[in-house]
């Protein structure tokens, strides 16, 4: 398994952001959804390691990250596309991919090859020269999600990866973290479903910390057949199914 | 062909004459964008072993060109007011120049994409020290041109070196530990402005904390205890297995 977590936990203050999260997950494309405050951007940063657990057991690439040795090892094996990406203005699209490949502590003859090959895999190779600062939202999030590939990640860990892309850049998407999951760990978190139904093979939804569901989005689309749940879509019932069910029983024990 | 062919620029199935089109064009582009270093990075390079903490030196925002210039602006206006006075003006105002540069070399609101870099494989308590010296050695460089050439101070050329010193941990600690570059700019030259005044308020000397020969000592444990908290809050979290 690439990642193991074992009642994983994150405070803030007094608040539980990550209330006991036990997880596995292993090649493949792993869907992380719910609801905003849900959790899930805590649980992504703790397995980027940005983010220290409070307390539980986190194992990443069969390491664990309190050591700075497999720690260093795990984050050269890593790619990780925050939800709020941050960039410098004046650096080029190469520019960018570059520091971070760099700062991955790739060889540095394979970063030229890597850098063009992660440009050119999200699209934006007639953009390769443009500064950052003259690109849309959709375009600085590919070349968020490129800086995130272009280490040809064991483990990649992509936070909201579609905001801000058009449906022909969603399917392009799709069709990339289906290729990584065939020889890598990929974990989504959106809000966008359909994402999920078209590129997961395993989903997981958080709510208040905790994980109310696992399973495939097929088991998720059937909890929500004949419930009566909001949505337009099957798998958006199935959601707003499980969610509604987890919160009656948070009220029932309370 | 999939992504992983992209990648690697391999086809499914090539004929026995097939040019590979996608792998000459991403060695190509690879020649083409690829980004020359400057000889400082280069440099840097051979010196830290490390390609990535060069690179990150390199984008330290207080050795920004236009930071430096500015830097040099209030060093020389220092001079001036130093050769008119006679006062050490220089060696009053480079603790105070050094120590915003510092606060502002890496952190949150700072570096654009911190969160990123945290989760890279150079360490960011190494790109942190690594441009916390380059940044000290800069304005340490800078200062001592200037007092060499405002000459009327010439008896505590060096006396300020020590009190930057403390005054730059000061402003890295609690950077650090507040990360917010504007709370180290405020801890630091507060305490410089402090430290002055003490002078003033005991002897009626305000040069005192770049004169006195006493005060070394204290400076140095000053500086060790606030280098011993910028490590302490940047080790390596535990509390993960």
């Amino acid at each position: 398994m690439n990642v193991e977590l074992t009642e994983l936990t994150r405070k803030f203050g007094h608040t539980r952001a990550v209330a006991g999260v036990t997880l596995a997950a292993g090649p493949g494309v792993f869907g992380l959804l719910g609801p905003n405050g849900a959790g899930k951007t805590s649980l992504l940063r703790m397995m980027a390691t940005v983010l220290p657990p409070t307390s539980g057991t986190l194992r990443l690439l069969s390491r664990d990250p309190g050591g700075y040795g497999p720690r260093r090892e795990i984050r050269r094996r890593l790619g990780y596309l925050p939800q709020q990406l941050g960039y410098y203005p004046g650096f080029t699209v190469v520019d960018f991919v570059e520091y971070f490949a760099l700062l991955k502590d790739m060889p540095p003859r394979q970063v030229p090859h890597a850098v063009a090959a992660a440009i050119e895999h999200v699209g934006l190779g007639d953009k390769a020269r443009a500064k950052l600062r003259t690109l849309s939202g959709g375009m600085l999030r590919r070349a968020g999600i490129a800086q995130a590939i272009v280490n040809e990640p064991e483990l990649l860990l992509l936070d909201e990866p579609t905001a801000g892309l058009d449906p022909e850049q969603r399917v392009a998407f799709r069709g990339l973290l289906r290729d990584f999951g065939q020889r890598a760990t990929v974990i989504v978190s959106t809000h966008l479903v359909e994402d999920v139904a078209a590129a997961c093979t395993v989903v997981a939804l958080m709510d208040a910390g905790k994980i109310v569901f696992y399973g495939t989005p097929a088991e998720l689309t059937a909890r929500g057949e004949g419930s009566g749940a909001a949505g337009d879509a099957p798998l958006e019932r199935g959601y707003s199914a499980v969610l509604a069910a987890a919160r009656a029983a948070v009220a029932a024990r309370s | 062909m999939n992504g992983d062919d992209l990648l690697t620029g391999r086809h499914d199935d090539p004929g026995p004459h097939d040019v590979d089109l996608d792998r000459a064009w991403l060695g190509v582009a690879a020649q083409v964008w690829r980004r020359r270093p400057g000889p400082v990075e280069r440099a840097a390079g051979r010196l830290l072993r490390s390609p990535g903490l060069a690179r990150a030196l390199v984008t330290t925002p207080s050795l920004l060109l236009g930071w430096v210039i500015a830097t040099a602006v209030v060093l020389i206006a220092g001079v001036g007011i130093t050769l008119g006075t006679g006062q050490p003006w220089v060696a009053l105002l480079a603790p105070a120049v050094a120590a915003v540069g510092i606060a502002y070399a890496y952190g949150p609101g700072i570096d654009p994409s911190w969160e990123l870099s945290q989760s890279m494989a150079v360490s960011d308590r190494m790109v942190l020290l690594v441009r916390a010296l380059a940044v000290f050695g800069l304005n340490a460089g800078l200062g001592l041109a200037a007092s060499a050439v405002s000459g009327a101070a010439a008896a505590v050329t060096f006396g300020w070196l020590v009190p930057m010193t403390a005054v730059s941990a000061l402003a890295l600690a609690a950077a650090t530990v507040t990360r917010s570059a504007n709370v180290g700019v405020a801890a630091g030259l507060a305490g410089w402005a402090i430290t002055i005044l003490a002078g003033q308020a005991a002897g009626d000397r305000y040069t005192a904390a770049v004169t006195d020969h006493s005060f070394v000592l204290p400076y140095l444990a000053f500086a060790a205890c606030c280098v011993a908290v910028v490590l302490f809050a940047t080790r390596i979290p535990r509390g993960t297995r």
